[in-house]
């Protein structure tokens, strides 16, 4: 009984802060439901009628061609940035070999230079390949991840079984096997957490698309939102309700994942 | 006979597309863009690319004022919005940790506001502190706070703030997960222990929790820092979020490095040259506050 009491004061810090949170989530929400002549006459507190209209907006512009753009951008990056880091985390966990130290410090290093720095070069860069204005610029930046070769690195380090790679050479199984079939399963905390964590970030990414893209499209959501309207007025109503269509696949992918998301930091982020 | 390790080879093997993509796609751009700082390259005039020598960086840093308005801006943000951040994070996940119902949902909830879109997060925002639709006015005016709705978006001094809160409100969540997998990791012996001892819940909190959480405060500060000098999406999308074109929003109080490196950069005229300056001296900024970070903690621990 005495516990309960002590717990009360607890659950109401934790019911108003994540209302805090929530409430401009909510407010989201209530926008999406009214029309943009509505929002701009002042925010009401109860969700209006207006959500399938607004739908109808969105659903009639090229928003599926945004939407598709940044599936794929997103899908590629994650995809090739989870297998470049995860093979650099096992090279540098499970070998050892000449200028290792060296490497991991550039890894460290790599983390903390940002790609704004070499952005201009990089605009530059890709016109010479003939890549400037497509998707692929958007993609080449997330293939090199720092963070994720550490964050391989260090999970690598704590759950590899070094006796279980031993045994699998003994019986001629080769390297690259190795890797696929005994060394990826094993880390699945660890791929998932960071594919989620590419996925979100490359989604959400606002600087590189708005320098590196100049065709409609190839637009991708956040840069496509923004067009909604027109040259008067901005519809504010339809892209706050595409913008919430666009958190759907990302609320769902961490909904899935959520218990592997907490292992993978847990073992990742904590232990390293 | 050399005995020659036929694993020898593999390592680099499994390293070589890591470093290859790096070069190619960021070593490379980097070298690239440091030419172009000594240049006075424009896209106005594309063809004309004259070498300047350090010019450029001469005029960053002792005649530009912009550039030190939008680092001090953006060591301002940090500054408050990081440890506001972190602590909060941590004493919600310590409150929460023992909390098992609704757990599920309460992380979720937390942890919206992270994955939302900074595009969507500036376009909310701009509207919930609408001097005329906000929200947050009707609810000051309503509970006697403010006699008059606060113009928050246009008054360099609010805006500031509101800068600061939308950091908060985005980061909190996932600071708030990443200290409960921590805490996760914690045996529960050192508190029964400490209990036997007569600690209180107080000294409990500071005596076991915070020590053995110092490897995830760190993580949580070199993540939270890196992102802090990035800061760019959120500050724009606010003021683009509420109708206005002022690059740095009013008084420029929101012009941080990043926007302002894109301003030069990618938008009036295109300053290639001068833009890549900014952008390394920037980094000069930065890998000064990280050397000096780094010897103060070696100090301490020493």
């Amino acid at each position: 009984m005495k516990r309960k009491i002590k717990t009360i004061p607890k659950v109401i810090i934790i019911f108003l802060v994540s209302m805090i949170s929530f409430l401009p989530f909510y407010y989201t929400i209530v926008m999406a439901t009214h029309s943009t002549d509505q929002v701009l006459m002042g925010l009401e507190f109860i969700p209006g009628s207006y959500l399938l209209e607004n739908l109808k907006t969105v659903l009639n512009s090229e928003y599926f061609v945004a939407f598709g753009n940044s599936i794929f951008v997103s899908v590629v990056s994650t995809l090739l940035s989870m297998l470049v880091s995860a093979a650099a985390g096992y090279g540098m966990a499970a070998y050892q070999f000449k200028g290792k130290k060296i490497l991991y410090n550039f890894v460290l290093l790599t983390m903390m230079v940002p790609s704004t720095l070499g952005m201009i070069g990089y605009m530059q860069e890709m016109r010479m390949f003939h890549l400037g204005g497509s998707l692929w610029p958007l993609i080449f930046i997330w293939i090199p991840n720092g963070f994720g070769v550490f964050w391989m690195t260090q999970y690598l380090k704590n759950s590899l079984q070094a006796e279980l790679i031993e045994c699998a050479r003994l019986d001629g199984c080769g390297e690259i096997r190795i890797f696929f079939s005994i060394v990826m399963p094993c880390i699945k905390p660890a791929i998932i957490t960071l594919c989620l964590l590419i996925f979100l970030w490359s989604w959400n990414s606002y600087l590189l698309p708005l320098v590196m893209i100049n065709r409609a499209d190839n637009y991708t959501i956040p840069l496509f939102i923004q067009t909604l309207g027109d040259e008067h007025k901005a519809d504010i109503a339809a892209q706050i309700t595409g913008l919430l269509i666009a958190i759907i696949p990302l609320i769902a992918a961490f909904a899935v994942f959520s218990k592997d998301f907490i292992r993978g930091l847990t073992e990742g982020a904590v232990k390293g | 006979m050399r005995k020659r390790n036929p694993l020898h080879k593999w390592p680099y093997i499994f390293v070589a597309p890591f470093v290859i993509t790096y070069l190619l796609f960021y070593l490379y751009p980097m070298l690239f863009s440091f030419g172009i700082s000594l240049t006075d390259w424009t896209a106005v005039d594309m063809d004309t690319r004259n070498f300047v020598g350090i010019k450029n960086y001469i005029r960053v840093f002792t005649d530009d004022p912009m550039f030190w308005k939008s680092v001090l801006n953006t060591i301002k943000i940090m500054l408050i919005a990081m440890p506001l951040t972190i602590i909060a994070g941590l004493l919600m996940a310590v409150l929460m940790f023992n909390i098992i119902k609704c757990r599920q949902f309460i992380q979720t909830v937390n942890f919206l506001p992270y994955i939302t879109m900074p595009v969507a997060i500036g376009l909310i925002f701009a509207n919930i502190f609408n001097m005329n639709i906000g929200p947050v006015n009707q609810i000051l005016e309503k509970l006697g706070i403010l006699k008059e709705g606060l113009n928050w978006l246009g008054d360099s001094r609010y805006a500031f703030w509101v800068v600061i809160l939308m950091c908060m409100w985005k980061n909190f969540g996932y600071f708030m997960v990443i200290y409960l997998s921590g805490l996760s990791t914690i045996s529960g012996e050192y508190y029964d222990a400490a209990k036997v001892d007569g600690a209180n819940a107080v000294q409990r909190f500071f005596k076991i929790t915070l020590p053995l959480l110092r490897p995830i405060t760190t993580f949580v500060i070199v993540q939270g820092a890196i992102g802090g000098f990035q800061l760019f999406d959120e500050a724009k999308n606010l003021v683009s979020g509420a109708g206005s074109n002022i690059v740095g929003g009013p008084g420029r109080s929101l012009l941080t490095i990043v926007w302002y490196f894109y301003d030069t950069s990618f938008q009036n005229n295109s300053r290639y040259g001068y833009g890549a300056a900014i952008a390394f001296s920037m980094m000069l900024i930065v890998g000064l506050i990280s050397l000096i970070n780094v010897s103060l903690l070696n100090r301490r621990e020493g």
